[in-house]
């Protein structure tokens, strides 16, 4: 058992919190008013290496730990969740299922780009009438000569209007229920791919969410992701491996929200002293803090058991659940902590707060979580 | 094709200090850092290899526990480190550091140019520098804020009291670097992992050669108190009028306007 | 007669450290030795320093060729290893500092950089000095064993040396110095924001509770009605560019001595204080509570600055 962060653990974080600082925190409020995807952000992390993080150098990845990946996601998710989840999307689940799943040729053409940071990667599995439940998608893959031509809609695709790589889910034999589902790799250059409406949403702003809309669109053979009818157990792996990113991110947006709520109290007098000298805010600051060091070992855990190649669906289940329940209550005992203040546009904390509630919705709410961590103990 | 050494010191950081509320001076369990101005002396020193090829080598002197030091220093650029520690060379006075760095340098490295920053962030008594620079008996320019080489020739700019000077002199030489001479980068990712695989040469005080007593010795040290009763005002009119009319009487600013 | 030696670039900066010189030699016996830099046979300033206090001026030669001030070390270190002062006092200008470093490297000697106060010890056999390390943070006192005992001393420690009447004193011309490796190719003189900012008598400076660059009109309407110069943090000089470089206070900015001194939206990082702790009186504005400014200062304002600037002004156009 080790809880120290290694030197190099501590210097990446050292060096992602400065980078960070310099030039997400500027423009973290700017682009949550206006939705704007931080481009110039996500060109300086790629130039870094931080687009790639947890993949091998030779497919343009960094070759990071699990853990330490995490860690980076919970520092820039802790100056603007958006950004900590556009990359946290973009490696885990676009990125991550064609290097868990891709041949040699899909690595080289796909992951290697997206790894750089060259390309976006966006995950395109949802439907308007198929969320948890990915077994009632419509979306159908249809063998046509050397090609698919898939037909559908998918929607709440994050990173769908910014992304060069889909990874889309459909179905290449609907008879055959969840084992006839089968995952693609679509470049954006595909005519047969168009992205729909924009969603503008209640937090994660900056985040870019579309539909995708895909009509007679011709996918050739060789971009079917791992075999036929496999689609649905790359969609759960996917999914493992985004829920310590989303874990990793609600502690971030937590870890943000008591920073402002310590700072704050500490210079907020009411009745002739500091709001911090009252026991109702300290409790209120002790339980921020207790909670987001328990959500941070639990992911920290999950990503610990994925590097030594041990099962962690269950673990990457609790982590997420625990650290998106404990981050939309206390954001809103910071926003508490503010008063008044606290409920003003441009106050860090009002945002932390609608940022926070997504992290139980997005890849599995926390319902779902639960009947996972259950499915795993009572089976 | 220069062969620039950088010198760097891993300091306390001097946040802790501040955040810290005891009255004694306990650095304990205090953060450490790459002084601030050595990350502009590395900068520096790949900047030129970017422009002028040759190699970079990164030089220090600590306690054998500073090993995060050398791995930060080599995420900034440099191909190699030399790494001089004793669990004696913790708290050195700049005399005895450049008398050491002069001794490793002179022993077992090759070099055409020296950078050091303009000061330590700790102790900042802007020495190291011009010091090794005499016990090397090299040129030396201190406050350097732009290098050029041409040849055998260095170009310099250095600042001085009342303005800027542009001064050239021939390698092998040292420079001390200010801040203002370029932004360190970040360090990325790929520049941190690759950071370890790269050759340390670790030298002992046993391979050392000099005379390393202090010129210099710490009596105390203890925390500074700047502290002042002061009255404490609201932005309220009357405390703002109350605050004019006690300058006012004081003297310290006129009444009515010059 | 082991002797205290003094040089410092700047002239006045020279006369305030006759007067250290003056103080140390009544308890630690010595003549005091002024070092001048060549001055084309007027003895003017020569004499001047004698009447001060000085008992002998070593004029350095003319500068050589190449036009490098360093040229003259070995000439200093020469004349050091014979003499053998006991203490050498040097102004802590940038060149001044770099001078020292290498002299004490050439006598194997140790050196207080930007020494902040230096008295003798109990026994009057050496001198007990301060100085602030950790950016300001802490204070460290040291001695040194060997000797010279030497120290870069920064402007305005001391008062300038009073003329005294009827002292007399030699007056000597050190020999050219040998041609230097560093040769000066040219100059650019600075404009002297920084002089008018060290000699000022109210300072106000703008920090980063400044929102944006047209609110420095605020501050000047301001510095104009109290005949204040502006000054500012490192944030505003290096960051936003809204001040020249020269104008940035602090410890590897320039260090301020006015009556009063007034931060405007100034946090206080250590940095800063360090340049602002010899301010008679600091009145700062912040609406940080926890603004570390506050705890150093005499008048602590927390509030709006927006608000605050307007009624100072207000109020001193009132009072006319």
């Amino acid at each position: 058992m080790d809880f120290k962060l290694s030197e190099e653990q501590e210097l990446i974080r050292e060096n992602i919190r400065e980078l960070v600082k310099k030039y997400l925190d500027p423009i973290a409020v700017e682009i949550d008013e206006s939705s704007r995807y931080p481009a110039e952000v996500i060109e300086q992390l790629a130039a870094g290496g931080w687009m790639g993080m947890p993949y091998p150098v030779e497919y343009g990845g960094a070759g990071l730990d699990y853990v330490s990946y995490a860690m980076v996601i919970e520092e820039i998710s802790r100056s603007c969740a958006a950004t900590g989840f556009t990359v946290s999307c973009h490696t885990s689940l676009a990125s991550g299922p064609i290097f868990n799943f891709g041949n040699e040729e899909q690595k080289q053409k796909y992951l290697v780009p997206l790894a750089k940071g060259q390309h976006i990667g966006a995950f395109a599995v949802t439907e308007p009438g198929a969320g948890t439940d990915v077994g009632a998608a419509t979306t159908t893959a249809t063998l046509d000569g050397d090609s698919y031509v898939l037909n559908g809609i998918k929607t709440f695709t994050s990173n769908g209007p910014v992304a060069d790589t889909f990874v889309v889910f459909a179905f290449t034999d609907k008879s055959l229920g969840g084992k006839g589902l089968s995952a693609f790799i679509i470049s954006k250059d595909n005519p047969g791919l168009k992205v729909g409406q924009h969603f503008y949403k209640m937090g994660i702003r900056a985040s870019q969410t579309s539909e995708i809309i895909l009509k007679d669109c011709r996918v050739p053979r060789e971009d079917l992701l791992g075999k036929e009818g496999q689609g649905l157990q790359i969609a759960m792996s996917s999914f493992d491996h985004g829920r310590i990113g989303i874990a990793a991110q609600a502690v971030g947006i937590t870890q943000a929200a008591l920073d402002e709520s310590i700072s704050y109290s500490k210079q907020r007098v009411q009745f002739g002293k500091p709001i911090s000298k009252n026991q109702a805010i300290q409790w209120m600051i002790a339980d921020m803090a207790t909670d987001i060091a328990a959500a941070r070992f639990l992911y920290s855990y999950a990503a610990f058991l994925k590097d030594q190649k041990q099962p962690f669906t269950k673990e990457a289940a609790m982590a997420k659940v625990f650290a998106a329940e404990m981050s939309t209550r206390h954001t809103s005992k910071a926003v508490q902590i503010h008063g008044g203040y606290g409920y003003i546009k441009g106050q860090k904390v009002e945002r932390l707060m609608r940022d926070a509630k997504i992290t139980e919705i997005y890849e599995g709410t926390s319902e779902a979580q639960r009947m996972v961590i259950a499915g795993n103990l009572l089976r | 094709m220069p062969r620039i050494i950088a010198c760097y010191k891993w300091v306390v950081d001097e946040a802790y200090i501040r955040t810290d509320s005891s009255p004694e001076l306990d650095l304990e369990y205090a953060d450490k850092k790459m002084s601030d101005y050595d990350r502009n002396a590395i900068e520096a020193a790949m900047q030129l290899h970017e422009k002028y090829g040759g190699s970079v080598a990164a030089i220090t002197v600590g306690h054998p526990d500073d090993t995060k030091g050398v791995k930060d220093a080599l995420s900034r650029g440099p191909e190699k480190a030399y790494f001089i520690n004793d669990p004696s060379f913790e708290n050195l006075e700049p005399a005895q550091t450049a008398a050491i760095l002069a001794d490793v340098v002179t022993a077992k490295t090759e070099y055409d140019l020296i950078i050091c920053g303009e000061g330590s962030s700790d102790l900042y008594a802007q020495q190291v520098g011009p010091r090794l620079a005499e016990l090397l008996d090299i040129p030396c320019v201190t406050m350097v804020s732009k290098i050029e080489l041409a040849g055998e020739q260095l170009i310099a700019e250095r600042k001085v009291d009342d303005g800027i000077e542009t001064v050239s002199l021939s390698l092998p030489a040292l420079l001390t670097v200010l801040p203002d001479i370029n932004s360190p980068r970040i360090p990325g990712l790929r520049d941190t992992l690759a950071a370890s695989k790269k050759p340390v040469i670790e030298i002992v005080k046993d391979e050392l050669s000099g005379d390393f007593t202090p010129c210099l010795q710490v009596l105390a040290s203890f925390k500074a108190n700047m502290e002042r009763n002061g009255q404490k005002l609201s932005d309220e009119a009357a405390d703002i009028a109350l605050l004019l009319d006690t300058l006012q009487s004081k003297g310290i600013i006129a009444r009515g306007v010059k | 007669m082991a002797g205290i030696w003094i040089f410092a670039e700047d002239y006045e900066h020279n006369l305030e450290l006759i007067q250290g010189g003056k103080e140390l030699a009544q308890k630690l016996a010595g003549k005091i030795v002024v070092i001048l830099p060549y001055n084309s046979g007027n003895d003017e300033k020569a004499h001047d320093c004698i009447a001060r206090g000085a008992d002998e001026v070593l004029y350095l030669p003319p500068l050589t060729e190449d036009g490098d001030f360093m040229a003259c070390i070995p000439l200093i270190v020469a004349e050091a290893l014979q003499e053998k002062p006991d203490i050498f006092l040097i102004g802590s200008s940038l060149r001044g500092k770099e001078l020292a470093a290498r002299i004490a490297a050439r006598l194997n000697t140790g050196l207080c950089s930007d020494c902040i106060s230096l008295k003798p010890s109990n026994d009057n056999q050496s001198l007990i000095m301060e100085r602030l390390i950790f950016g300001g943070a802490a204070v460290q006192r040291v001695a040194i064993p060997t000797r010279p005992q030497m120290a870069t001393i920064p402007p305005r420690l001391f008062f300038p040396a009073a003329v005294q009447e009827g002292r007399t004193g030699n007056i000597r011309e050190l020999p050219p110095a040998p041609p230097s490796k560093v040769k000066i190719l040219g100059k650019k003189t600075r404009t002297h924001e920084s002089a008018a900012l060290t000699e000022a008598r109210i300072l106000l400076c703008a920090g980063r509770g400044v929102e944006k660059e047209e609110d420095l009109s605020l501050v000047r309407e301001l510095a104009d009605l109290l005949g204040a110069e502006i000054g500012c943090t490192r944030p505003i000089s290096d960051e936003m560019h809204w001040l020249p470089e020269e104008c940035c206070i602090g410890l590897s900015g320039i260090q301020v001595k006015p009556e009063l001194y007034i931060g405007i939206g100034v946090s206080g990082q250590i940095q800063h204080i360090t340049g602002i702790r010899d301010a008679r009186i600091i009145c700062s504005i912040n609406n940080d509570e926890n603004a570390p400014i506050f705890a150093v200062s005499d008048y602590a304002i927390q509030g709006d600055l927006y608000k605050v600037l307007p009624l100072m002004i207000e109020g001193l156009k009132k009072s006319k």
